[in-house]
């Protein structure tokens, strides 16, 4: 398949970013690195056009922490986490509500995808199932 | 022709911190025309001019021609323009420009400046431009402040038991006292530990007086090819290396984007990090000096607490790390900071530091990075520069 396949990818507009309970974006065909959200062109082997991908809905927490500075709509303190998801997903940043509870490094999460509308998103959730 | 062709024969800065009354062109004005003072020249005599600011769009609605607005302020006009912009790393790459400029044979004498207001009216508006360094498709609406990515890269080191939080709170006591010494520096006041500690939380485990705030200020140096302009009777500084690296989608594994960058300037120069006299690095947040012992090369995995702790990287150590008191504390003027590092390590290389000049360097490195992606920074650039005489 040639480049010019990245022609007529879907715009960034039309690619799904969540399916309701899971995160989407893509995987390569040829190498199998993961994007979130998709992308035209595979960033580790510039293949076009890598194929449509639902990622785990679970992931580690690699690291977080509690921001004490308030933005606008997002009083502070609110606690942002860097998470890897399962299944050689994608790493990615996102806010983790803890209802109470300390995160901690290597933790289990479970995402969790808002209404639509809804800012942010996604978030994380410690999961509950998690062994 | 090689990167050795290209000396650094003038800087200049406009102090670092707050200056209310001072626009764009004035802070430009002042730390340019130091720059041309100090490499003997006039403003006729350069060739182009690379133009580094990162925010006075958002912040000052100056687009389109930012380097033109302030550069016709000191009678700059009709040479090539050229505005940068890349995040926090703007100067270093509007040095990179000139030095490929002159490399490539088109400029013999290019001025490369950097100004920044960051002090407006609604400081709102300040943090809404720094948090503009990321991908905002990707993670606009989470709140992902500057300071939190920081605080997060820390935490994981922490956690892993690579860094102890007395190991952050010592590097932001040693980055005050030395931003203590410098005439230029945004914070100048001695701090203890338990000061550090105390300091209002911002985004755990970083405290207020281990981050760099915001700021105003310029820098600017002057380049020329070897031999163009006659030498000032003082050390000679030239360019060894000159290199920059874009981020990448990174899946934990992969060396630092700080790392790669540096090596390739290492293998530019033909030389390691063992042969590094003084260094500037990239600390928007004082621990994150920590990080760059690792990534530069200067210690191995784990051993930034223990060379820290020996000494080595104060002003009186072996390899003085942030003389100038870094990014927190001479200050973080984004689109200057490049500069400013530059400046300072050839005041170092010449011995004209003043009250913190360290011992005798003879290669000095500036470490500069930009903005940032999922789990790295979106742009790294790394300068070598050698003093070419003798320390007699
Ligand atoms: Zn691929």
């Amino acid at each position: 398949m040639g480049l010019n396949a990245a022609l007529t990818v879907p715009t960034t507009a039309q690619r799904p970013r969540d399916n309701g309970h899971a995160l989407v974006g893509s995987r390569c065909g040829q190498c199998g690195a993961v994007s979130f959200p998709a992308r035209a062109v595979c960033h580790r082997c510039g293949t076009p056009a890598p194929a449509e991908h639902t990622f785990a809905t679970t992931g580690v927490l690699l690291t977080y922490t509690t921001v004490h500075v308030p933005r606008p709509g997002l009083p502070a303190p609110y606690t942002l986490g860097q998470v890897a998801l399962d299944d050689t997903g994608p790493t990615v940043f996102g806010q983790v509500r803890m209802n109470g509870a300390e995160p901690a490094a290597g933790m289990a999460v479970r995402v969790r995808i808002g209404a639509d509308g809804e800012t942010p998103r996604y978030w994380f959730e410690p999961d509950r199932f998690a062994g | 022709m090689t990167s050795d062709d290209i000396e650094v024969i003038g800087v200049g800065m406009h102090p670092f911190g707050r200056f209310t009354g001072h626009s764009l062109k004035d802070l430009n004005r002042v730390a340019c025309v130091s720059a041309l003072v100090d490499a003997g020249l006039g403003v006729q005599d350069v060739d182009a001019v690379y133009a580094a600011n990162a925010m006075a769009g958002l912040l000052q609605g100056q687009e389109m021609i930012r380097g033109q607005s302030v550069m016709r302020e000191i009678g700059i006009e009709r040479i090539p323009v050229t505005n940068v912009e890349n995040a926090c790393a703007s100067g270093s790459t509007a040095l990179r420009q000139a030095v490929l400029a002159i490399r490539a044979g088109s400029a013999d004498v290019v001025l490369v400046a950097g100004v920044e207001k960051m002090f407006v009216e609604d400081r709102g508006r300040t943090l809404a431009a720094l948090e503009s360094a990321g991908d905002l498709d990707v993670v606009s609406g989470i709140g992902l402040q500057f300071t939190a990515v920081y605080g997060m890269r820390l935490r994981r080191l922490v956690a892993a038991g690579r860094l102890t939080v007395d190991d952050l709170v010592a590097v932001s006591v040693k980055s005050h006292a030395n931003g203590a010494l410098n005439p230029y520096a945004q914070h100048r006041k001695i701090v203890s530990p338990e000061e550090v500690l105390g300091s209002r939380p911002i985004a755990d485990p970083l405290t207020l007086l281990m981050c760099s705030s915001i700021c105003d200020g310029a820098a600017a140096v002057v380049l020329a090819r070897r031999g163009v302009i006659p030498s000032a009777g003082r050390p000679t500084v030239r360019v060894r290396a000159s290199q920059a690296a874009t981020g990448y989608t990174t899946t934990g594994n992969e060396p630092s984007l700080t790392e790669t960058c540096a090596t390739a300037a290492y293998a530019e120069a033909g030389l390691g990090p063992e042969d590094v006299d003084v260094a500037e690095v990239h600390d928007a947040m004082a621990p994150a000096e920590l990080i760059a012992y690792e990534h530069l090369g200067f210690c191995g995995p784990g051993g930034a607490g223990a060379l820290l702790g020996s000494g080595a990287t104060q002003i009186d150590g072996s390899r003085p790390v942030n003389p100038s008191g870094g990014l927190s504390s001479r200050g973080h003027a984004v689109g200057a900071t490049g500069l400013a590092q530059v400046a300072e390590l050839t005041w170092q290389l010449r011995g004209e530091a003043t009250g913190r000049q360290t011992h005798q360097p003879r290669i000095g490195l500036a470490h500069n990075n930009g903005g940032w992606l999922e789990g790295e920074s979106a742009v790294s650039c790394v300068h070598l520069l050698e003093r070419t005489d003798p320390w007699d």
